[in-house]
């Protein structure tokens, strides 16, 4: 009967409790309680400035919570370097990235594997069957040797999947894995993430400011406006009276669904 | 034609050279691809400014050129890091004043010092037997570094969110870097001089760089443009009576335009089936 108990309760993988973060002149996140369980696609949705990014570097340890708590794996990981964080996979935003940087898809692929390795280990044969097989998890295992900054945006995209893969993680993070690239290759993209989390049995978390593109694919969505503003199932979080109180006057109603008017989404 | 090699001072140079044009070719690497090269040319000056203060303290010029040299590197990393004005201004008021500070001390000093302005300049046929080993073992110092840490120093400069996020200790190494850059650039004022220093940091790299895609294979190459110009610096020099900083630095900066405008440049690159 406890057996039956436990199976029915999901496992929460990641859990805020009355966590507040500041950045240096702002409140980022304000008293967010939010769990993740074990196993589900939850979709961040926001206006700019809403707290989607820091939310993902929260789980990352790259921000502590000034107040309340933030734990990975029932772990509170305060330390950066905790084992723990070894099992979440991040896909950060593009912008940054110098595409004629000298590196080849499987020496990109392989930095997914120098965080878990760690300081004075080097990287083996092991790592790179690793890095091989999350290629070929996204459907790129040709292009192993073929130069990065070659590589279409979409194909990018990919090969930073693969990188978070090669950590194996169990927890993927994806910031905005669609922006800058077509609409084709966007759900193309949104389709591989959707089949990574299927097969590979991962919980994805994926930030997005396109709440059209992204609802079909998750279980979840979670709606921030630096507090938690709403948390639910797509249909019950995409209704107009919801979205009109965070976005206001730039959410436009069309036959296709919701338009951010003037939306740009980086934080 | 292998006469040189007898003369004691000829055995010198080409060991020093080896060394000197190694691990600046490959530092220059993480210079080239994390944008430092600016921090490089200001810790070359603040390095020789600290050379002629300890020249006109009596106090030994190796301790003070690497304390100058160390703090400018990790001014300018912080001055970075604040982003409160663009790196270029920061970097460019660090470089002058450092340099004025060279300047004031030499101005300050009794007497004419050549040994000063060889720092400036560099003279590789002059390294001593103690020199050669500083420079040996502190090369040592610095190549075991870049093994211990090299994965962690290229996932920094191709990502450093990433790194960041992957538990690397991303500013830890960051300033780690800028230290091994201040202690190859005094490793190096001996041989190459303050003014030619940051050529060796720059130009094998930045040759490579048009030849690969690949990290890998850019630091090889870096590596063997560093060390082959290096020894044939010194060698020519020795035939043609040449002074050997700008030789060397001439050298490379010709591998860099043959590189620039081969029509072929960046191989390996094989069409995915």
């Amino acid at each position: 009967m406890l057996k039956n108990l436990e199976e029915e309760q999901p496992r929460h993988v990641i859990a805020f409790s009355n966590a507040t973060y500041n950045l240096t002149h702002t409140t980022a996140l304000k008293e967010i309680n939010l769990d993740i369980n074990e196993g589900e696609f939850v979709g961040i949705i926001g206006p700019n400035g809403s707290g989607k990014t820091t939310i993902l570097r929260a789980i990352l340890g790259l921000l502590l919570p000034q107040t309340g708590t933030m734990q990975i794996f029932d772990c509170a990981c305060e330390n950066l370097r905790c084992h723990h964080r070894a099992r979440i996979g991040y896909l950060p935003q593009k912008g940054k990235i110098d595409r004629n940087f000298p590196i080849t898809v499987i020496e990109t692929v392989l930095m997914g594997r120098y965080g878990v390795r760690g300081l004075f280990r080097q990287i083996g044969k092991k790592d790179k069957a690793i890095a091989l097989q999350a290629l070929e998890d996204v459907g790129m295992q040709n292009f192993q040797n073929y130069p990065f900054g070659q590589l279409s945006g979409g194909q990018q995209q990919r090969i930073f999947i693969a990188r978070a893969l090669a950590q194996q993680p169990q927890v993927l993070l994806l910031d905005e894995p669609t922006t800058g690239i077509d609409t084709t290759t966007q759900h193309t993209i949104l389709e591989l993430v959707r089949r990574l989390h299927r097969e590979l049995q991962l919980t994805i978390l994926l930030v997005t400011h396109d709440i059209n593109l992204i609802s079909p694919f998750v279980d979840r969505l979670v709606l921030l406006n630096t507090r938690l503003f709403a948390n639910g199932n797509p249909r019950d979080v995409l209704q107009y009276k919801i979205l009109s109180q965070v976005y206001g006057d730039e959410i436009i109603v069309t036959d296709n669904g919701y338009v951010i008017g003037g939306d740009s989404h980086h934080e | 034609m292998l006469e040189f090699l007898a003369y004691e001072f000829m055995q010198r140079a080409l060991i020093t050279a080896f060394f000197v044009g190694g691990v600046c070719s490959w530092l220059g690497v993480f210079v080239v691809l994390r944008g430092l090269a600016f921090i490089g040319a200001g810790t070359a000056h603040a390095a020789f400014a600290g050379v002629a203060l300890s020249y006109l303290l009596q106090i030994p010029p190796l301790l003070a050129a690497i304390t100058f040299g160390v703090l400018t590197a990790w001014a300018a990393g912080l001055l970075e890091e604040k982003g409160r004005m663009k790196l270029d201004v920061s970097i460019g008021i660090l470089f002058t004043s450092t340099m004025a500070m060279a300047i004031l001390f030499i101005g300050l000093m009794k007497a004419y010092s050549a040994e000063v302005y060889g720092y400036l300049f560099g003279s590789i046929l002059s390294v001593t037997p103690s020199e050669m080993k500083i420079i040996v073992l502190l090369s040592i110092v610095i190549i075991s570094t870049l093994l211990a840490f090299s994965k962690e120093l290229y996932f920094i400069a191709f990502d450093q969110d990433m790194a960041e996020a992957s538990g690397i200790p991303a500013r830890l190494l960051f300033f780690l870097l800028l230290t091994l850059i201040a202690v190859t650039v005094v490793l190096s004022l001996k041989a190459i001089g303050a003014m030619l220093v940051f050529a060796m940091l720059l130009i094998p790299a930045s040759t490579a760089y048009q030849l690969t895609h690949s990290l890998r294979r850019m630091t090889r190459i870096s590596i063997a443009i560093g060390i082959v110009t290096s020894v044939s610096g010194v060698l020519l020099s020795y035939w043609f009576d040449l002074p050997s900083g700008p030789t060397t630095v001439l050298l490379q900066t010709t591998l860099f335009f043959i590189a620039l405008i081969l029509p072929q440049r960046r191989t390996n690159q094989p069409d995915p089936s």
